[in-house]
């Protein structure tokens, strides 16, 4: 019960006392404006490449975008904590790890389901596409699972995060990869072999597909091996994330470097 | 005279000191090369060699732009966190012509970019890229940055009550590279934008670079967007006035 | 005519706290200070954190507006002509930051020395010369993101002297550098002087205004409580005793105990490595040593002693308000 505290009002409290700066302008562009301009960029090159259709566009870079709250945001909420000198306190404390770590998983894994569900809808709306609604719930599941999934590699970006200086240089290159390999913008079948096999066992691949065809009126059932695909993926790469952050501070602690000098 | 090496100096320092950063150089660079890479596999799809020509000059403005809009509007801010801002400010020069030069710097940057982008389109993807008018074709680069790095300048301006001014810039950098005919042409888009785009210097740098590699008459486009470039300062220029001494009034030119 | 003229500045700052239910409160950072400089004068503005010093000294470099009050320098409001003001003035502040980190301490002069317009021609030896007076060569092609604190220091002084100005401004020069390195820069502050200089110096080392300054204004609480010679101030003190009682563990509320006591002048205590002082101040006839060991009672005291007022004591009690 007291683990269940932990995450909950330690990964709500930790969230908020870092966020304090995140004021009106910088949510609104970063996580409302962008991801529709995104998806509106992106539309209009197709066009202009005449190649696939806008619901193509609408849907990958939708859901690619969760990306940003997923990496940023996690990576704000553990650097952070070493900046302001409150994570060598924490892992002084004998709170139990894991919900102390899932609790922090939580709030960023909303963040990003909010901002590929409010991106899907501007999306859709702006350039007139037709979404079943009949497959809307089985969407909020892909995007659910999809934000899952990243949030993993958000939480192994900020362990990264924890040893190498420029952290958001990283976070934009990991942003950069997914926009490129996930198939958001490119058909899987248009890049060559190697980089396929990278595709699928990253976030986002399976889910991207997944919704698109859930969005072409697809049941829940055709797709259902591709949601497995990904929640498989989203715990290997939380499990992943969890360990490198342990493993970060374990070797902070031995070399002094958990506090910001 | 005496004003023309001011900048100079000022942008030649400036320049300098970016370029020395690994955040601020490399990391601007790379950014962009990403969306370019994107283009490149849609455009490929194509065939058409003139159309992937088009596209790698419209992703190599998309990095030039990026380098701009990402951190122009952060310009005093940053010069906040050196400890810099208040020893700037304390200088006899219009401190329009000290925060123009960094702006400049920074747009200048975007020319890193511009490289990386063709070369990773000639090399990767085999997209051969022959100028028709080199002299104009660099002419064109030059004054795409200073116009850019003059937009950039109305940003710093602009955005300095904002604490969080970077997150402001980045606002303009999809917007830019929607409307400004990199990768869209204008015709495509719907015709209540097109006047937004034509007040947008990107768009006539855009087409001045285009014009010089693809062998039309850049120059009344580079001419508008140099044009376009001198209105951005002049309207910098009469905001910063009332910035300043709204700063001086507030006691905001140091970091507390 | 002074060289530098305050007149009645005050300045009030607007501050608030809280973010989703934000209070405004009105700080008054400057409450009326009026003085004046002469030419070629070393003036030390003396008080503690928070007195107010920095504040006044950015309203006279033109960083800052007056909320009320004016000031010249050189004849120039700083208020209407603050680009006249510039090019004539110098600013150095201490402290880490200021400098451009990835450039070499001779880029940092350099650039500088184009926005304050030095001509060309005379740049270059206008550099070496302020590198050799600040003792920076050798080292001024190195990136400044490696020099010392007290590297950086010296770099602040060069940099504000680079258009060689009648009048420069410094605002805690010597805060945070080593003995050593305080005293440099304190000898050079000194040749400024000598080389005919006006300086307005600012400053919490009472022996720092001391040693260095022809005159001194003491401030504290945004108002100035005394103006006048190293010696003037000192006098003010002449007439009067200290007592000294060396207490292991000062008990709660004595210094408001002994301050109500009849004939004390000013408390206050200081730290030493094992135990705390008690420095009293009185007036040369009054005796208090009994009464004052009284209101320890029960405290552990160790040594007791009686002595001459130092200007040290004159800048406390006037700073802490008796």
């Amino acid at each position: 019960m007291i683990s269940l505290r932990i995450f909950a009002i330690g990964g709500l409290m930790s969230y908020r006392a870092l966020f304090y700066w995140l004021t009106f302008w910088i949510f609104v562009p970063g996580l409302v404006v962008a991801p529709v301009f995104q998806i509106l960029l992106f539309a209009y090159i197709g066009r202009s490449a005449q190649l696939q259709s806008d619901e193509f566009y609408v849907v990958g870079n939708a859901i690619q975008y969760a990306a940003i709250p997923a990496l940023f945001a996690m990576s704000q909420l553990v650097a952070g904590e070493k900046f302001q000198n409150t994570l060598g306190a924490i892992l002084v404390s004998p709170a139990p790890r894991l919900p102390l770590f899932f609790g922090r998983a939580v709030p960023v894994v909303a963040n990003s389901v909010f901002v590929a569900a409010f991106a899907l809808t501007a999306g859709s709306l702006i350039l007139g596409i037709d979404i079943p609604a009949s497959s809307i719930p089985a969407l909020g599941l892909v995007i659910v699972v999809a934000a899952t999934s990243c949030t993993g590699l958000g939480l192994i970006n900020a362990a990264l995060g924890l040893r190498i200086r420029e952290n958001a240089v990283l976070s934009n290159a990991i942003f950069g990869f997914l926009l490129i390999f996930t198939g958001a913008n490119i058909p899987l079948s248009e890049l060559p072999e190697w980089m396929q096999a990278v595709s699928n066992v990253i976030p986002f691949t399976h889910s991207i597909e997944a919704a698109r065809e859930l969005a072409d009126g697809q049941s829940l059932s055709s797709v259902i091996d591709l949601v497995g695909a990904e929640l498989l993926i989203a715990s290997v790469y939380l499990a992943a994330g969890f360990l490198l952050l342990r493993f970060f501070e374990a070797q902070g602690r031995r070399h002094a470097t958990l506090e910001r000098s | 005279m005496k004003t023309l090496r001011l900048l100079a100096v000022g942008w030649y320092y400036q320049f300098k000191m970016i370029s020395r950063s690994p955040f601020e150089g490399i990391g601007q660079v790379i950014y962009p090369l990403f969306f370019a890479t994107v283009a490149f596999f849609i455009f490929r799809a194509s065939e058409s060699p003139r159309t992937l020509l088009y596209a790698s000059l419209g992703a190599a403005v998309m990095g030039m732009w990026s380098a701009t809009s990402t951190t122009a509007g952060n310009a005093m801010q940053r010069e906040r966190w050196h400890g810099t801002l208040e020893s700037l400010v304390a200088t006899p020069p219009h401190f329009g012509l000290v925060l123009l030069p960094i702006t400049l710097a920074m747009s200048t940057i975007g020319i890193y970019c511009l490289v990386a982008t063709l070369a990773l389109g000639r090399f990767v993807f085999g997209i051969d890229l022959t100028v028709e008018h080199p002299l104009l074709f660099a002419l064109a680069i030059v004054g795409s940055v200073a116009s850019f790095g003059s937009l950039g300048f109305l940003f710093a301006v602009s955005f300095v009550r904002f604490r969080a001014a970077w997150a402001l810039g980045n606002l303009f950098e999809y917007p830019v590279w929607l409307i400004g005919g990199f990768l869209v042409p204008l015709v495509l888009l719907p015709p209540w934008v097109r006047p937004i785009s034509w007040v947008l210097a990107p768009t006539w740098g855009m087409s001045a670079i285009r014009e010089a590699a693809l062998g039309g008459s850049p120059l009344p486009d580079l001419l508008l967007c140099l044009g376009l470039g001198g209105v951005y300062i002049g309207l910098g220029l009469a905001m910063l006035e009332r910035v300043l001494s709204a700063a001086r009034k507030r006691g905001a030119l140091s970091l507390s | 005519m002074p060289v530098v003229e305050a007149q009645d500045l005050h300045r009030t700052y607007r501050t608030s706290t809280g973010t989703l239910r934000r209070k405004w409160m009105d700080v008054e950072a400057v409450r009326g200070v009026t003085f004046g400089i002469e030419r070629g004068e070393l003036f030390g503005l003396l008080g503690p954190n928070g007195a107010g010093k920095t504040t006044t000294i950015k309203m006279l470099i033109t960083l800052l507006l007056p909320t009320s009050g004016t000031a010249r320098v050189l004849g120039y409001d700083v208020v209407d002509d603050p680009r006249e003001v510039r090019k004539r003035i110098g600013y150095v502040f201490g402290g880490e930051r200021g400098v451009y980190e990835r450039l070499s301490g001779y880029d940092n002069l350099r650039y500088f020395a184009e926005l304050y317009g030095v001509p060309p021609k005379e740049i270059r030896p206008r550099i070496e010369s302020l590198l050799e007076l600040v003792g920076l060569k050798g080292r001024e092609q190195e990136r400044t993101e490696g020099y010392s604190r007290g590297m950086k220091q010296r770099l602040h002084i060069a940099r504000g002297l680079l258009h060689d100005p009648p009048v420069v401004f410094l605002d805690e020069p010597t805060i945070g550098l080593d003995p050593i390195g305080a005293r440099e820069l304190r000898a050079t502050i000194a040749s400024l002087a000598d080389a005919g200089k006006t300086i307005l110096l600012t400053t919490h080392y009472m022996f720092e205004a001391d040693a260095l300054c022809d005159r001194i204004a003491v401030i504290t609480r945004g108002e100035i409580v005394a103006q006048g010679t190293p010696g003037d101030l000192k006098r003010t003190v002449g007439a009067g005793t200290v007592v000294e009682v060396e207490v292991f563990g000062m008990p709660e509320g004595i210094v408001e105990r002994v301050r109500d006591l009849e004939g004390v002048t000013s408390v206050s205590i200081e730290e030493r490595e094992q135990a705390q002082m008690l420095i009293v101040q009185t007036p040369t006839d009054v005796e208090l040593t009994h009464t004052i060991l009284g209101t320890l009672n029960g405290a552990n005291v160790g040594r007791i002693s009686r002595r001459e007022p130092t200007l040290e004591d004159a800048y406390v009690a006037l700073v802490s308000g008796e």
